[in-house]
């Protein structure tokens, strides 16, 4: 028989990780929900999630392709790019979207029990569907150059679980934030629209490294999706591993998703409170 | 296995009032970086010390004005928020409905609704799948299975929401007012599937401002007044002290005593006014305007001279709020014998040993008349009262409006069958 004990003074070391597997349910019919709503009366349903990244490729094989001459290598610009862009979309929207999660629910936050935790966690599912018609497109790009995948593909894997977990980090640490800052609702669009141009999407990062200073591209792998898009390039294109540097972001990556964790579990318990 | 179920010991609950935790970035650097005393917040315990235990298979009922801490009660029972200080131990699964239809999407359909909102009360998708027809059966929306539920009308939306709620299987269930939504036959199916879910040696924590249901469900009750436990014990009891701290607030209120000169000159034949004012009085003698039904009630008109007036009679109405007459006494069913000496001020009372109302409100009249002379004073919706619903055929089931607006004892009886050979 289950034992519920509510106490006061627990300790909040302990993330209860069983009774979020407990839940496991709640997180695939949420997750099923936000993926039911979004293509809900849109007449042309997932044909949006091609058009979408379709454009912003034209638009950078015009700007920086043809007008900025950018050097990309033996690899198609429009390729390399493609790759760039499968992740940043994924981590932006999985960031933005479990950041403003927990205000957004708050009417069931307000009238039912269950880990919180599960509400940010199950945005990470809905942006997966929209990745995989993004691979689509990068294997269809692929398949028009003729360029076939590097042997490093084995290790693509990795760097998507990075990227789930990368987002997550971002997302939860946000969604905790949020609560008590509503500001982050006007600060995290212009973090999206911003961070695309500092983080290695339209360009390779190989571009900067012996233009700026090492402190600055210390600076600039703090990002944790950074390090994860050259391994992205790196296990489908082939192109240069990710440098020295980008070990930096995996451990920015670590970091802020077992720190986003322990925060999220300190303000979960008055949640409901302050929403 | 111990035979308490919950155990809740010293729950205290602090809220604080003027909570700039909800605020910005700018209000909490400001707060940071300033000591001059800015944080103007203020504590209200909405909870205090409490503590109570609840047996195994126990139904146990919290009552309680608005506002003396009963939801948020219930809300640290279902861990929605946590306690300031104490601890509270549950022995079981546990599954609370502060509300039904939690979650409920308007875009999904009705049958994607009820795995969401069953996965959401704590349901696994294999349970839910389990019970589904079940659920729909109940619900009575089968045809609308796969409309989105933003096309459903709001009792549509209710019912298939509290099919689902009715159907989770916790050993301890905890209810808010959750009855209070849906038309009446519904709302008896609800109280009906309750009494099925008590009946089971369920564990039951119920709150509600209905009497008549918490009398239905519980054997105990707890009385909270400003997040405090006043009494806790057998259920007539804590209903019966509830009722009298009622009367206590509304002797302050004035609700129950109507002062009925103020009023505005009336279409009397004599040019003054002569009901002065009117006092409702339960059982208990104390003045109030809510009455459960088979109580007594005692009416106190005080009347400036009545009795100069030779064979006048005094009416009383009572009608419902669309001032449909439920019923009306005279005294020329029985002549007052008044007194001779015409003291200018006088008080005749009407007492009605079983109010005969079902749930709900009415209006009272008075009305003066002399033969002869016609109308000497009218005092139109004098009062309005409130009647409780009860169980008063002592059945377990509630009598409310929806058996009509009044009830009559009745016997029900056999007197032959037939057996069919």
């Amino acid at each position: 028989m289950p034992k519920t004990i509510i106490d006061a003074n627990k300790s909040i070391l302990s993330l209860d990780l069983k009774e979020l597997f407990q839940y496991k349910d709640l997180f695939y019919t949420l997750s099923y929900r936000d993926f039911r709503v979004r293509y809900a009366q849109t007449f042309l349903g997932f044909f949006w999630a091609f058009i979408q990244p379709f454009m912003t490729l034209v638009v950078f094989a015009l700007v920086f392709s043809r007008g900025l001459q950018l050097d990309t290598g033996d690899v198609p610009y429009v390729l390399f790019a493609s790759c760039g862009l499968a992740a940043w979309t994924y981590f932006s929207t999985v960031m933005s979207q479990a950041g403003i999660s927990i205000v957004g629910a708050q009417e069931m936050v307000q009238k039912v029990y269950f880990p919180r935790l599960v509400i940010p966690l199950s945005k990470a599912m809905v942006g997966l569907i929209d990745f995989g018609i993004a691979l689509l497109v990068i294997l269809g790009v692929m398949i028009f150059y003729r360029f076939p995948p590097s042997p490093n593909i084995i290790f693509f894997p990795i760097f998507v679980g990075l990227a789930i977990v990368a987002s997550l980090g971002v997302g939860v640490w946000l969604s905790a934030l949020t609560i008590r800052f509503r500001d982050l609702h006007n600060i995290v669009p212009f973090l999206v629209r911003f961070g695309m141009f500092l983080t290695p999407v339209a360009y390779p990062s190989s571009l900067l490294l012996d233009r700026i200073p090492e402190w600055a591209l210390i600076v600039y792998y703090l990002n944790p999706i950074a390090g994860i898009i050259d391994g992205f390039r790196w296990s489908i294109l082939g192109t240069a591993p990710p440098n020295t540097m980008a070990y930096i972001s995996f451990g920015v990556v670590i970091l802020l998703f077992i720190s986003s964790l322990f925060y999220f579990k300190k303000v979960e318990r008055t949640i409901a409170d302050i929403v | 296995m111990s035979d308490v179920a919950i155990s809740v010991e010293n729950i205290s609950k602090r809220y604080l009032i003027g909570d700039t935790s909800s605020g910005s970035i700018r209000e909490a650097l400001a707060g940071f970086f300033s000591n001059r005393g800015s944080q103007k917040t203020e504590e209200f315990w909405a909870l205090k010390d409490i503590s109570f235990e609840v047996k195994r298979g126990e139904a146990i009922g919290i009552i309680g004005k608005n506002g003396a801490g009963k939801s948020t009660l219930l809300k640290v029972l279902s861990r929605i928020t946590e306690p300031t200080t104490g601890r509270i131990a549950i022995d079981g699964r546990v599954s609370s409905l502060l509300e039904v239809g939690t979650g409920f999407h308007p875009e999904l359909t009705g049958r994607e609704n009820v795995f969401l909102n069953g996965t959401i009360l704590g349901m696994s998708r294999t349970e839910v799948k389990a019970k589904f027809d079940e659920i729909v059966d109940f619900s009575g929306v089968e045809k609308f299975l796969d409309t989105p539920v933003k096309r459903y009308s709001s009792g549509m939306k209710v019912r298939l929401a509290f099919a689902v709620a009715a159907h989770l299987e916790p050993e301890i269930l905890i209810i808010d007012e959750v009855l209070a939504v849906g038309d009446a036959e519904f709302q008896k199916k609800c109280l009906g599937k309750m009494e099925d879910v008590t009946g089971e040696g369920r564990t039951v924590l119920f709150v509600s401002h209905n009497m008549a249901a918490v009398k239905a469900l519980c054997s105990r009750a707890i009385l909270i007044k400003q997040g405090q436990v006043v009494t806790a014990g057998e259920i007539e009891s804590v209903i019966a002290s509830y009722l009298r701290s009622d009367n206590s607030k509304a002797a302050h209120t004035t609700s129950g005593l109507y002062d009925l000169r103020k009023r505005e000159k009336t279409d009397s034949k004599v040019g003054h006014l002569i009901v002065e004012e009117l006092r409702l009085l339960n059982s208990e003698g104390k003045i109030t305007d809510t009455f459960l039904m088979g109580e007594q009630l005692k009416l106190i008109i005080s009347m400036a001279g009545f009795s100069s007036f030779k064979g006048a009679n005094v009416g009383v109405i009572f009608k419902t709020l669309s001032d449909q007459w439920i019923t009306s006494f005279t005294t020329k069913m029985k002549p007052l014998i008044t007194d001779e000496t015409r003291d200018f001020h006088e008080d005749i009372t009407l007492t009605i040993p079983r109010l005969p109302f079902t749930a709900g409100e009415a209006f009272i009249d008075i009305s003066i008349s002399q033969p002869g002379v016609g109308r000497l004073d009218h005092v139109e919706r004098a009062a309005r009262i409130r009647i409780e619903g009860n169980d008063v055929y002592e059945s377990g089931t509630l009598v409310d409006r929806y058996f009509g607006l009044v009830y009559i004892d009745g016997e029900w009886g056999v007197e032959r069958t037939y057996s069919v050979q």
